[in-house]
């Protein structure tokens, strides 16, 4: 069977993907990563793990350096890599909010200055109403913008909205809703197929098991 | 503030030593295996009319190109591809030849790309065949051989895969449906990046019929061999599709008569390049290259621009992705490392006697390096 590279996500998103694979009996033994080495194999050698910023997830993956990569969607959002999609996975639940000190209107606003860490989600979502934005791209604590002065909202990830609510903000509106994602590398996926399905099934069932559009497995090859 | 004189164009590259001859090899390979299927070389234009490839490639594709404005103040661009001006010549210049015509090349194309992506070169060149005037399965096949024959020559057999699909499923699905081209292309992205959850979202948002919406959704999910194809009977149960997954059938039953099964695989979700296509599309990719390194199908839309419809199939590969591939491995059987040639110094201080002597080594067919006295 063919080794595939996964490209994960450092942080909690790394443990909680890891404890997903645990479930699935991939695992990585604790002394691995107790070493902190930025690639560690698992017991069985069929996987190779590379732990990496999450914004870089799916750059490793498009470039095929990983196969595959499990990263966020408000990343995938933001980036503009093309990467397959093929799985969902429930973790890293989060938001994607506009969040303000109060209620806008935005009638008031000739130009929105929107404080970010993610420009192009930004620009999309605002151009798609026909606002004018000045972008104001911050690399941490966009919270503390529009308190200083420097914006008249953010756009920012929310998973249980207590940083905004202690920043005296609240939230506008929802951009997306985003879980953590399979991303897989496009010729990946058709050079070592049989290696790529066995992670799907690993980390869980095609899309959601209600989903009225999906049928049950069929026996084929996918 | 001005660039400093070293500082290359984004996307621009030299290539030189092994690399270049290796490259030069990978071409003549290439276009030897187009020759022995009795494809003729043809050169076109490097630069045209932008308005040929805005018809050739759709304006999507061909916004990417390198525009400028000629002295009448037509508008102008580097050929970002090259069916759009052999299919032209086809009707034109061709027009009384007899059909099937078969054309190749191995040109430069040039176009404008996101930096990010890992495929960004904005020069690259493009080895490719065309086959005008034939609609039957036979012309299908002629260049999925062709395009396996290459591979195999390159030393690639068993490294690589040509998926197939057919643009028919895809549209037969959708024209049922109420969609304004932005929201249809919305929806290709979603099935082309096999992203279901998306796509979900997005058919429950446009409320459309169940049939439709599970049919969409599959494609996300069916790839394979023949067994793909009923799985997406099964799962495709509208009269639409229909008509292309039994022009896949009858495809794919010939390809494993001709025991070429291993090399193919059918993948529905793949709907890169929807407006341009017509039939059969297919996409070729090799270990060792992140993106496809080749792509093509079926377009008997194409040439209708030009004033004369006719059936057209054709495919491109990326040769300078090839030659990133065929330089990490070693390739000595295929592509000898250096020509068997006496290399024969020669240094004399009078230069009509170093002249002679060289001149007559070369006839002889030998290599010949002067050392110059500095």
């Amino acid at each position: 069977m063919q080794r595939l590279t996964i490209a994960l996500a450092k942080g909690r998103l790394q443990t909680e993907t890891l404890e997903l694979l645990g479930r699935a009996g991939v695992t990585v033994s604790s002394e691995m990563l107790a070493t902190r080495r930025l690639a560690v194999e698992d017991e069985s050698g069929r996987y190779r793990f590379i732990f990496v910023k999450p914004a870089d997830v799916p750059v490793y993956v498009e470039h095929g350096i990983a196969d595959c990569g499990v990263v966020g969607r408000d990343v995938l959002l933001e980036s503009d890599a093309d990467v397959l999609q093929r799985l969902t996975l429930e973790i890293g639940r989060c938001r994607m909010v506009v969040a303000a000190p109060s209620d806008l209107s935005w009638d008031n606003y000739g130009m929105v200055r929107v404080a970010t860490k993610y420009p192009r989600v930004t620009a999309q979502h605002f151009g798609a109403r026909g606002l004018s934005v000045e972008i104001i791209e911050l690399s941490g604590s966009v919270e503390v913008a529009p308190l200083l002065g420097l914006a008249d909202c953010i756009v920012d990830l929310v998973e249980t909205g207590r940083t905004l609510r202690e920043n005296g903000l609240q939230i506008v509106e929802v951009i997306a809703e985003s879980t953590a994602r399979l991303v897989i590398n496009r010729a990946s996926y058709q050079l070592k197929a049989a290696a790529v399905a066995d992670l799907i099934d690993a980390l869980g069932e095609p899309v959601n098991q209600e989903s009225e559009f999906v049928l049950p497995p069929s026996g084929g090859s996918s | 503030m001005s660039e400093p004189l070293s500082k290359i164009p984004d996307g621009m590259r030299y290539y030189t030593g092994p690399e270049a001859r290796l490259r030069r090899s990978v071409e003549e390979i290439v276009m030897s295996v187009f020759e022995g299927w009795s494809y003729e070389e043809i050169t076109t234009p490097t630069v045209d009319y932008y308005s040929l490839f805005e018809h050739g490639m759709g304006s999507s594709q061909a916004h990417r190109a390198f525009r400028f404005t000629d002295s009448d103040g037509r508008m102008l661009a580097l050929r970002p591809d090259i069916t759009s001006g052999v299919a032209r010549a086809a009707v034109t210049m061709f027009a009384k030849r007899q059909r099937p015509l078969r054309l190749c090349y191995a040109a430069k194309v040039f176009r404008q790309q996101p930096q990010s992506h890992a495929e960004w070169r904005r020069e690259s060149t493009q080895a490719g065949c065309e086959l005008l005037g034939s609609n039957t399965i036979a012309a299908d096949l002629e260049v999925l051989a062709i395009a396996s024959e290459i591979l195999q020559r390159l030393g690639l057999g068993g490294e690589h895969l040509i998926t197939l699909n057919d643009v028919g499923v895809f549209k037969g699905i959708a024209a049922g449906l109420a969609l304004d081209a932005g929201s249809r292309d919305q929806m290709r992205q979603l099935v082309d990046s096999r992203n279901a959850a998306d796509l979900e979202r997005f058919l429950v948002d446009q409320a459309f019929p169940p049939d439709e919406c599970r049919a969409l959704v599959q494609l996300t999910q069916i790839s394979g061999k023949r067994d793909t194809l009923e799985s997406a009977r099964l799962a495709i149960t509208n009269a639409g599709p229909a008509e292309a997954l039994d022009r896949l059938d009858r495809l794919w039953e010939t390809i494993e008569l001709l025991d070429l099964q291993e090399q193919f695989e059918i993948d529905l979700g793949d709907v890169a390049k929807l407006d341009y296509y017509t039939g059969l599309t297919f996409n070729i990719y090799v270990n060792g290259a992140a993106a496809r390194i080749g792509s093509g199908g079926r377009y008997d839309g194409l040439t209708a621009a030009f004033g004369n419809a006719e059936p057209a199939i054709g495919f491109v590969l990326d040769l300078d992705a090839l030659t990133t591939v065929l330089l990490a491995r070693s390739q000595d059987e295929i592509f000898p490392p250096d020509p068997d040639r006496r290399l024969s110094h020669t240094t004399n201080s009078d230069p009509a006697l170093l002249f002679r002597e060289a001149m007559k080594k070369r006839a002889d067919g030998e290599r010949v390096l002067i050392n110059f006295e500095r």
